[in-house]
């Protein structure tokens, strides 16, 4: 039940953000976007398995469902490169002074 | 067979890398040409020779580190697969050709990433797991991010496109997400029918089909085309006419065939998505005043169609789409090659500033009026035979008002096919034009660019007459689609 | 019959050659090649005038059941030998009417095209085949056009959009039609007519069929684009918009009448459609003075005649329709051929300039009456018979009594009218001064005209030469009847009494003509044309107002769309799914409740800061507490990775912020009153998508048990791979074809950094502080090495490919904080150049590529699968497996990212003035990033 209630405010926040003026927000925005639907996917796969998937780790109770695990990680790699883009193209904005680089073209 | 299957994805990758290896010097290249034109059309080939194989209702499939069925990640080649590679990459070796005309080939990372593209294309039409789909679609869409950055025309195209893309992407992921949540397998194959097994399915795979909608741009989440793709260079939007929201529909269309099964009560609201779409794409189109927004703008009009293709869910339906999908990517790269030759020629591609090219380009004028002719419809263009595949199976499924959209958004594009060619290449040209400022052209249309728009052009009409084998294809295609022999 | 066709299509494509060499004379060949077409289909004619058909046909498109089927009956035998026979008089005007540059430009292929196409026309036998020869006459028609250069471009887009709406409508009626009879073959569907008309389709069909011919034919209300087609040359009104496109709508609506001319509303529509055209049409000509507008007008007036005599469907009147269509057809082009002479010799088309002919150009003048009298229905001209016989359609016409006496009633107005015009030509030619400076052209050029008008009158007793023809035409339009019998003189019948009554009133008419033309100047028509031009207009303007949505500037006005339908996703899921769901299988995780009341501090402070500073700040918690959770969860190696991404993420928005403000612009316009609606909607949208992705994630996820993939992973990992770090197998053996296409996604990126950060730039010269510098020397080389065990050992502990790459890049960082690597110049050159190159995103990113996709492709060789895991055996023993070698280049890929990075994000952008915004970074210099 708490874990709806952190994406609903990852999401909600996110989406917030990603409204805004001001490229920097909607970068921030994307990231928590990212960590609501990150934790979604997560969640996927049952959050009563807990137990790490490594050597040693039996007795935990039942082990985690790797699949959304590597789903996430991908995710997660995959989130950071283009958010890296994003902040290229802010650079790419303050290059030019422009006032409000949240517009899209004229 | 299965080897077969892996080169439209492994092949533009390797190339890719061994040209960012090499020493280049900026300007044009004759290797890089030589690989941007040739590696796509490698591709061409086998997608051919998979396509031959899989008419008769095979399927070819490679699946990733022989992992059983389930677990491993299968590209699979069935029919509807090997049309769309073919046609992308045929799509693609087109607007390389192009981009020599217009020198956007001087940049030396255009080709690497446009073949890094074009796998990332390959791969979404050829894979059955959905989370691959997602990680496919990123590695389609990552290059175009830096294309649009390459388009020198600021960064604003940029931040839209990617920012909106980006979103879907998370959306998409989310439905991903849910679906494993729910069914707990990503894999197609065992996803078939479970949108009416399971509710909770539907609505996940519903999520995903939204993520799908907003890449295929259909209203209403088509805002962000015509901005992204004015960003742009002219050869870069051939290339993306012809890939990106290909990919978005083809995908849609597979996870739909398969998930949802034609299931009507979900169907109506595709179908209506798919009318407005039409609609809203055409009057936007008619609107703007200068060649690419106008065409860019017909672009989601004309996904409409290929959405109605999908929303009236029988095989005569789906046939009908993917055969309008072909002839459209055709048509649309003529039309922008066109666009092309005129922003080179002119300097400008807005409306107010052109005119009278009829008669110094008459080749050109001539590429563009077939081209035009396809996309309004007319007989004896591919527009036609596909328009008139589509009046049919929506007649059949008794959807009469699909029936009179289709017919009245013809009327309209027509209209605004109409008002491109008196703008651009009928009357004569407004005597201000120069006092506009410092939009100069080179005077003349480079060949690299004005074969590549008569050839799409020919082929148009060519699909129109002998329109048959294509219209097998895409039946047999249709079929497997509706019958699910995947294997 | 298909040489016929062949024939043409051959005179066609050959004619710019021939045009090229002979010039004008190309008409001649021209004029014989449609003669010889017409010969062939003549030669077929005794087979099809007893009443037979010639058939021809192939398949064309199987698979939507279209075949290429021609079909030559004695209704096609008639249009196809009208086209061409006068195709071939206006060929040989032509030769006369056009100069040398112009017979080498494209109006003669185009008018040879066209007549190819109308004998398709009328010869298909497919629905489809019919369609594409309709729209091509269309297209024809719009090129012809629109070769009159800039006055043409308005009436042509007139002219073109009203007949494809109409050919669209075609395509509707062919579509249903082919639905309703399960066939596309015209003549399966005309012989069993019970079958289209007992299926509910019919009346749309009718209706479509209707619309089209009344574009086409130029009926009210869609007859304003004839009178503004005028712009084109005479030779192509002469043709097209007199004699053949404008008779396609008469062919089809005969052809129909095989379905429906029994029916009462067809009949009804026909009939006071065609009227009204024919009484507006004549009136219009009558106000006219233009010489061509009053023969487009004329053409109107006498389409509308034709139609209501097809609309009255019995043999009788379908025969005069025909018998009429051809006289037309003669005596119209002849008339606009003579007033092509005319205007050639006086520059003028005014009417009332005209007068006196008959002593400068006797034998025009003659002409010219010749066809004027035939127009007007005087004896003993083909005219006259031809009228005669539409009154005695019309006199003859069933239903209730008052039908026929009204029928003739308008059809005797309007022949009167048109009489009074036709009158006001012949006066022109003959009446009034003299124009001296005139002369008879050349023979050659009057003749075709000349002939035609002759013709006209010679006809005219001897018009039972066409009773076969007719005969065969009305038996195919209309199976089973008794069709009229043609001759000339009937004796003094109703229809000679109506004729006279004509001349009587058209001869008044004439003689007031002042008084006539006093009147009509004030009658005020509506200008159907005005209409469609402000709809068109309209059109424009409303799609401007549909597409300022798509222009919006402001990026959150596209990102909202995306977000406010998952919102409406999530409301209509609730909706679907109610209570049905299964059982809650997850139970809470320890400790989350604190996580979660941190988190919503954080991210309540992150949604109102207006610094940048604590907004980095701020994600990077909000970050580590996602972190924690995940560890929570059991997802170690994922929230490593979240952790260093993090770390990374903080460092470049750092990088960045030294570049630019660190004051953002305030989170809510300030603007008083207007603050909250504004910010009301994306509030809205924004606790929509949390509510819909929390209801997504509460119902949606945990309600199952372990998913059969999942457990299989977990069982068979080590036995099958030899790792023990089931995620990290998953990643980079089960799904390794995911992690190859993240990573070479990575890879582009980085190249992607070094497109934006080109341009003018400049190195941050902070002091570098001593501490800094000294901690990176160690703590970089550590970096590093901690990054090759994490690789090493990433495949039995949590570490790998990626993990061991982000430490790499903070020791990478590290290095370029210290300002010890990357672009300082003097002192530790060599050592800083030295990591420059090592560290080219290029090269990494191209070498990285290659290993790990050369790595899934070597058991490829062997004929294994993609990524299989394979193992040399001697590398093996070292603990070199593919796995490794595959995360080797994973690694690559990711480091060269981060360099991408630093070098991209670690100079600062110097201020561009912002002069030229096309004059982005970059624009010129392809400075290559190596």
């Amino acid at each position: 039940m708490t874990t709806a209630v952190v994406v609903a405010l990852l999401v909600a926040t996110g989406t917030w953000l990603v409204l805004r003026r001001g490229l920097l927000r909607v970068v921030v925005g994307f990231v928590l976007l990212g960590h609501g639907v990150n934790l979604l996917v997560l969640t996927a796969g049952g959050t009563d398995r807990r137990g790490f998937a490594l050597p040693g780790q039996q007795g935990q109770g039942p082990v985690a469902d790797p699949l959304p695990q590597a789903f996430v990680l991908t995710a997660v790699v995959i989130a950071f490169a283009v958010t890296v883009h994003l902040l290229g193209l802010l650079r790419q904005g303050q290059a030019l002074d422009e006032d409000d680089d949240a517009e899209g073209p004229a | 067979m299965s080897a077969l299957v892996l080169v439209p994805v492994v092949v533009p990758l390797v190339a890719a890398a061994l040209l960012l290896l090499r020493r280049r010097r900026p300007g044009a290249d004759a290797l890089d040409r030589a690989a941007g034109v040739g590696v796509p059309l490698l591709v061409v080939v086998a997608a051919a020779v998979l396509l031959a194989a899989t008419l008769e209702g095979r399927t070819a499939g490679a699946a990733a580190g022989g992992w059983p069925d389930g677990v491993a990640i299968a590209l699979v080649a069935d029919a509807t697969a090997c049309l769309g590679v073919l046609l992308t990459s045929a799509l693609t070796a087109a607007s390389l050709v192009v981009a020599a005309g217009t020198r956007e080939d001087h940049e030396p990372l255009l080709v690497p990433l446009v073949l890094v593209m074009s796998a990332g294309v390959s791969g979404a039409l050829l894979t059955t797991d959905l989370f691959n789909l997602f990680v496919f679609v990123e590695v389609m869409l990552v290059p175009s991010y830096v294309l649009v950055a390459l388009g020198r025309r600021g960064p604003a195209g940029g931040r839209l496109y990617v920012t909106v893309n980006l979103l879907a992407s998370t959306v998409f992921l989310a439905g991903v997400g849910l679906v494993y949540g729910t069914t707990g397998t990503v894999s197609l194959a065992e996803l078939r029918g479970a949108a009416a097994a399971d509710p909770a399915a539907a609505v996940a795979v519903g999520v995903v089909l939204v993520a799908l909608a907003v890449k295929s741009a259909a209203v209403p989440l088509h805002s962000w085309l015509p901005g992204s793709y004015g960003a742009v260079g002219p050869a870069v939007a051939v290339l993306f006419s012809g890939l990106l929201t290909k990919v978005g529909v083809l995908a849609l269309l597979r996870v739909w065939a398969v998930v949802f099964e034609g299931d009507a009560r979900v169907a109506w609201a595709l179908l209506a998505v798919a009318v407005l779409t039409m609609v809203v794409g055409v009057l936007s189109a008619v609107g703007e005043g200068s060649v690419r927004a106008v065409l860019t703008n017909h672009m989601v009009s004309q996904i409409g169609y290929l959405l109605v293709g999908v929303g009236l869910a029988t095989a005569a339906g789906y046939a009908a789409a993917l055969f309008f999908l072909v002839q459209y990517a055709v048509v649309k790269a003529a039309l922008l090659a066109v666009s092309a030759a005129v922003e080179v020629r002119e300097g400008t591609d807005a409306l107010g500033r052109l005119g009278g090219l009829g008669r110094a380009e008459p080749l050109l004028a001539v590429a563009f009026a077939v081209a035009a002719l396809g996309l309004v419809g007319v007989p004896p263009t591919s527009g036609f035979v596909a328009k008139l595949q589509l009046a049919t199976a929506a007649a059949d499924s008794g959807s009469w008002w699909v029936l009179a959209a289709v017919v009245a958004v013809s009327l309209v594009t027509l209209v605004s096919m109409l008002k491109l060619w008196n703008g651009v290449f009928a009357g004569s040209r407004p005597e201000a034009a120069g006092a506009g400022g410092a939009v100069t052209g080179t005077g003349r249309v480079p060949r690299a660019v004005l074969v590549p728009a008569l050839a799409l052009a020919v082929c148009a009409l060519v699909l129109g007459v002998w329109a048959e084998p294509l219209l097998v294809a895409s039946e047999a295609a249709a079929a497997q689609l509706v019958a699910g022999s995947r294997s | 019959m298909v040489a016929a066709l062949v024939l043409l299509a051959a005179l066609a494509a050959g004619a710019p050659l021939l045009a090229r060499r002979l010039g004008r004379a190309t008409g001649y060949v021209l004029s014989a090649g449609f003669l010889a077409a017409a010969g062939l289909l003549v030669a077929l004619a005794p087979r099809v005038l007893g009443g037979g058909a010639v058939e021809a046909s192939t398949p064309w498109l199987p698979s939507l059941g279209v075949e290429a089927a021609l079909r030559l009956d004695g209704l096609s035998l008639v249009f196809a030998l009208v086209a061409l026979v006068v195709g071939a008089l206006v060929m040989a005007y032509c030769a006369r009417y056009l100069s040398d540059a112009s017979a080498r430009g494209p109006v003669l292929p185009l008018l040879t095209v066209f007549a190819a196409a109308m004998v398709g026309l009328v010869l298909a036998d497919d629905l489809v085949l019919l369609y594409l020869f309709w729209e091509l006459t269309t297209l024809c028609s719009f090129a012809l056009l629109s070769s009159a250069g800039a006055k043409a471009v308005a009436p042509a887009r007139r002219a073109l959009v009203i007949t494809i709406a109409g050919g669209l409508a075609l395509l509707v009626a062919v579509v249903l039609l082919a639905l309703a009879g399960g066939t596309t073959r015209i003549s399966v569907l005309l012989a069993e007519p019970e079958v289209v008309l007992g299926s509910p389709l019919a009346w749309p069909v009718a209706a479509c069929v209707l619309l089209a011919a009344m574009s086409k034919s130029a009926q009210l209300p869609l007859q304003f684009w004839l009178p503004g087609a005028m712009v084109a040359m005479t030779p192509v009104s002469a043709y097209l918009h007199a004699a053949t496109m404008v008779k396609a709508g008469i062919y089809l609506l005969v052809r129909a009448s095989a379905l429906f001319a029994e029916q009462t509303p067809w009949q009804v529509a026909l009939v006071a459609v065609g009227m009204a055209t024919a009484l507006v049409g004549a009136v219009m000509a009558l106000r006219e003075h233009d010489l061509k507008g009053i023969l487009a007008h004329s053409t109107v007036s006498q389409l509308g005649l034709l139609v209501a005599a097809i609309g009255v469907g019995t043999p009788t009147a379908l025969g005069a329709a025909l018998l009429h269509t051809m006289a037309h057809a003669l005596f119209k082009a002849t008339l606009f051929m003579l007033v092509g002479i005319i205007d050639k010799e006086t520059g003028s088309r005014d009417i009332r300039d005209l007068s006196g002919l008959r002593r400068a150009m006797p034998w025009t003048a003659a002409a010219t009456a010749l066809a004027a009298l035939s127009m007007a229905g005087v004896p003993p001209a083909l005219g006259f018979v031809s009228k005669e016989y539409l009154y005695q359609g019309f006199v003859s016409a069933p239903g209730p009594a008052w039908v026929a006496p009204a029928a003739a009633a308008c059809a005797v107005t309007a022949s009167a009218l048109t009489f009074a015009y036709s009158m006001r030509i012949v006066w022109g030619a003959f009446g009034g001064p003299d124009h001296p400076e005139l002369y008879e052209p050349a023979k050659s050029f009057l003749a075709p005209a000349a002939v035609a008008a002759a013709a006209g009158l010679l006809l005219g007793p001897a018009v039972s030469l066409f009773d076969p023809l007719v005969d065969a035409a009305t038996s195919a339009a209309l199976p089973g009847s008794v069709p009229p019998r043609i001759y000339f003189w009937h004796g003094l019948s109703t229809e000679v009494v109506l004729s006279g009554v004509t001349v009587a009133l058209g001869s008044a008419l004439f003689w007031q003509r002042d008084r006539v033309d006093a009147v009509l100047v004030r009658l005020r028509l509506p200008d159907a044309g005005g209409v469609f031009d402000a709809g068109h207009s309209g059109l424009l303007a409303l799609g401007g107002r549909v597409g300022a949505g798509t222009r919006a500037r402001p990026l959150g006005a596209h990102l909202a769309r995306p977000l406010a339908v998952v919102a409406v996703l999530g409301v209509v899921g609730a909706v679907a799914l109610g209570g049905a769901l299964p059982e809650r299988t997850a139970t809470a995780v320890p400790g989350e409740p604190v996580l979660l009341v941190v988190l919503a501090v954080a991210l309540a402070c992150a949604a109102v800061t207006s610094s940048a500073v604590v907004l980095v700040a701020l994600v990077g918690l909000v970050g580590l507490v996602v972190a924690v959770r995940m560890v929570l969860v059991g997802a170690a190696d994922v929230a490593l990775t979240l952790l260093l991404v993090e770390v990374l993420t903080a460092v470049v928005l750092v990088l960045v912020l030294r570049g630019g403000g660190l004051h953002l612009p305030p989170v809510v316009r300030p603007a008083g009153r207007g603050a909250l609606p504004a910010v009301l909607p994306a509030a809205l949208l924004a606790v929509g998508a949390g509510t819909a992705a929390g209801l997504g994630t509460w119902a949606l996820t945990g309600r199952r048990e372990l998913s059969p993939t999942g457990a299989y992973l977990l069982d068979n990992a080590e036995e099958l791979t030899g790792g023990t770090n089931v995620v990290n197998t998953v990643l980079v053996d089960f799904r390794g074809l995911d992690t190859l296409l993240e990573s070479v996604l990575v890879g582009v990126v980085a190249l992607g950094l070094g497109v934006l950060t080109r341009g003018p730039g400049r190195e941050v010269r902070e002091r570098p502080d001593v501490v800094l510098r000294v901690a990176s020397r160690v703590l970089a080389p550590l970096a590093v090495l901690a990054s090759v065990v994490l690789l090493w050992r990433g495949h039995d502990q949590p570490g790998g490919g990626f993990i061991g790459a982000l430490v790499a890049g903070a020791g990478v960082v590290l290095v370029h904080l210290a300002g010890t690597g990357g672009g300082e110049g003097a002192g530790g050159t060599g050592r800083a150049v030295r990591l420059e190159r090592l560290t080219d995103p290029v090269l990494l990113a191209g070498a990285g590529a290659l290993v790990a996709v050369g790595t899934g492709l070597v058991p490829l060789v062997w004929g294994g699968a993609l990524m299989e895991p394979f193992s040399v055996p001697g590398l093996y023993a070292l603990g070199i497996s593919s796995a490794l070698l595959f995360d080797l280049g994973v690694y690559a890929l990711v480091v060269s990212l981060v360099a991408a990075c630093v070098r991209g994000f670690g100079r600062v952008p110097s201020a561009v003035p912002a002069a030229a915004p096309a004059a982005a970074p970059g624009a010129e210099h392809a400075e290559v990033v190596r």
